[in-house]
């Protein structure tokens, strides 16, 4: 690594609009194209503060910087465009979180890379609405945060509830949303609003370990741990009207359920196995990274295509648990209002993946290409008339789902054309970490964090006490500067803001 | 249920920390041997996942892992234990033995054995879920003239 004094290291970055920054080639070594940043001057600070830390003696060996970690991933074979960095980018494995890059499909030396992807396979937001507003929730509020957190198994440890056995979990991994529609735990029209209409055509469950299946089986239909959460959220403003309205969001007030989970031990399992073999085939057909962590394969090569298979049956695998879970979340709801979730509206809005790498067509300097798109914690977000999005946002544009994080606000976005040609159609995906775990732990008390939800008017229920310190909203970046950048940016634009009134956590 | 000596359910002293990182955290664990960090490194990921006080020592699992070097060793050390824990038998570990130790060669090799019980909610408190092990600032030292024995793991959570 090049090692620089702070300063020296600012001649590479310059500000080109009040929210982008631009990373020049030489920041790091082998860049094959710029880098580039979008934030505003509050996360500006947290970002060159990263980097500053960085640069002080004695921090050799430690974590690298996310811009540093955005113009390695640009020094990668076969990239094109820019390497991205969104408003909420920090430091991740050899990929930022945060970070998006575009690799060219036919070109033999391009790569692709589960750092990339990220551990947690298609983790991603889902959206429900009702016909419910916030005054018919409230009085039953905590019982329903109850019934919500007594169906969901949350949580380290825990099992999922949906029966399976081996076999169904291979036809799960090939069929996706079409399997939890065959066995009945969701609507026709889910799938509609979901991204790929929740199944990946690729997937191939036999290019996936025993070890991955075995990971996987017990905790189909679980939400997890972390970050992961399940909120009921009231729509707090609507910015455009119009939009909203294409969602079934008509006014404030309004109840909506937004799950956020992933490929739980299955898409992890399939990620370690990944990186365990492509540290095999970068040997064998020379790539260089700037860094060991961005193990990669040509996307040619055996180890890409198999990835990219298992990877496809991750990303089934996570649809099919959002859906188990949008199953249960119906459950709740209609248990507790004794009412057919029918009968109660409960549609699916959206089902974004944010971590995840997929074959789309872009415009390249003026020439259309196929392109492996790879996004870690970034969203897609295509521009109204897009092919790919469904016939309900044909004229709004893909809705964006942006989880905030314990006790914040959450968004709703919609892609525009200027972020299909900026950033290949992607936008931010959340909060993104502003406090480490440990520092959180020490420096917040639990009972604090607690008392300060309860003000708010928001019931938690979660499984780790621990956990409450660590995702303390003073842990995360500000979910509302993230979105605002977005907007000003242009590369998504502001749609709906949603706020908690309960919580579920593993 | 098997029974245990009562050496085999003496704990050991815990010799493990968790530092300061962004996203994940990282486990620093050290011994009077690298044998006994990488055992201690074990006990800090499960540290995180549970109270490791309340973990009972009611059954025993043997495991095996290879690697090309240490820092690959410790890596499938910890994704066997990890494992462990994800399945069948979903076990919980308040002690590990590692009984053999090959740190040398082309293959180097671990087996040990693992002692605790089944995760069981209600009894065990949740902690955080560990997604997996990474190579991320992966230090081990290994320094027998100064006895200074210490591993660094950044585990993904």
């Amino acid at each position: 690594m090049v090692v620089r004094q702070y300063n020296q290291e600012l001649e590479y970055l310059e500000k080109t609009s009040p929210y982008c920054w631009r990373i020049k080639k030489g920041f790091q070594p082998n860049m094959n194209v710029e880098g580039v940043f979008y934030v505003n001057q509050t996360l500006e600070k947290l970002m060159l503060e990263e980097l500053r830390n960085a640069c002080r003696p004695g921090m050799a060996g430690g974590f690298l910087p996310g811009v540093k970690q955005i113009a390695n991933v640009a020094a990668l074979p076969g990239i094109v465009g820019k390497s991205v960095g969104l408003p909420d980018v920090h430091s991740g494995y050899g990929f930022a979180i945060g970070n998006m890059a575009a690799f060219d499909v036919d070109n033999p030396e391009s790569i692709v890379s589960p750092g990339g992807v990220g551990f947690d396979i298609n983790c991603g937001v889902r959206l429900l609405r009702t016909n419910l507003f916030e005054k018919d929730v409230l009085p039953v509020k905590e019982q329903l945060a109850q019934s919500l957190f007594d169906h969901i198994p949350v949580g380290v440890g825990s099992k999922g509830i949906i029966p399976m056995n081996a076999k169904d979990l291979e036809e799960a991994l090939e069929m996706g949303m079409d399997w939890s529609l065959r066995e009945g735990y969701i609507w026709a029209e889910d799938k509609e609003h979901c991204e790929e209409y929740g199944r990946m055509l690729n997937a191939d469950p036999s290019k996936v370990s025993m070890r991955a299946k075995k990971r996987g089986l017990p905790q189909l239909g679980t939400l997890g741990a972390g970050n992961h959460y399940a909120e009921i959220q009231v729509v707090d403003e609507i910015y455009d009207k119009w939009a909203a309205c294409k969602m079934g969001i008509e006014e404030k007030g309004q109840v909506c359920v937004m799950i956020h989970s992933g490929s739980r031990g299955f898409g992890h399992q399939v990620a370690t196995d990944a990186l365990v073999q492509m540290e095999k085939a970068m040997k064998r057909d020379k790539i260089e990274t700037n860094d060991r962590q961005l193990a990669c394969a040509r996307i040619s090569s055996q180890e890409g295509q198999d990835y990219l298979k298992s990877m496809a049956a991750a990303a089934n695998f996570a649809w099919v648990n959002r859906s188990s879970m949008t199953f249960l979340s119906r459950q709740a709801f209609a248990k507790q209002f004794n009412m057919a979730p029918d009968d109660l509206d409960m549609h699916v809005i959206y089902d974004v993946s944010h971590n995840i790498a997929k074959i789309e067509e872009h415009i390249v300097d003026g020439k259309q290409k196929t392109l492996l798109v790879h996004r870690k914690g970034s969203t897609r977000a295509f521009p109204p008339h897009h092919p790919l999005i469904p016939v309900d946002y044909q004229l709004t544009g893909q809705p964006v789902l942006i989880g905030g994080t314990m006790g914040t606000c959450s968004y709703v976005l919609t892609g525009t054309q200027q972020g299909m040609l900026e950033t290949f159609g992607s936008t931010c995906h959340g909060a993104g970490r502003a406090l480490s775990r440990a520092k959180s732990r020490r420096n917040l008390d639990y009972t604090d964090v607690l008392n300060k939800l309860e003000e708010m008017g928001i019931s938690i229920r979660v499984a780790s006490p621990k956990l409450v310190m660590e995702e303390a909203p003073e842990s995360y970046k500000n979910v509302t500067d993230v979105v605002n950048t977005c907007h000003a940016a242009g590369i998504s634009k502001k749609c709906i803001k949603l706020r908690p009134i309960a919580v579920i956590k593993g | 249920m098997e029974t245990f000596t009562k050496e085999e359910l003496t704990l050991p002293p815990c010799k493990y920390e968790y530092l300061d990182h962004t996203a994940d955290v990282q486990l620093h664990a050290w011994g009077d041997s690298l044998k006994e960090a990488y055992e201690q490194c074990g006990l800090a990921m499960f540290g995180y996942m549970t109270e490791i006080n309340t973990v009972e020592i009611k059954q025993c699992s043997e495991i095996e892992a290879t690697g090309d070097d240490l820092d690959g060793l410790l890596f499938h050390f910890l994704d066997e234990l990890l494992f462990l824990f994800s399945c069948e038998p979903f076990l919980i570990c308040s002690k590990l033995v590692i009984t053999e130790f090959r740190t040398e060669g082309d293959e180097l090799k671990i087996k040990c054995k693992c002692y605790g019980e089944e995760f069981t909610l209600g009894k065990h408190p949740q902690g955080t879920e560990v997604k997996a092990i990474t190579y991320s600032a992966m230090q081990i030292i290994n320094d027998p003239e100064n006895k200074k024995f210490e591993v660094f793991v950044i585990i993904d959570i």
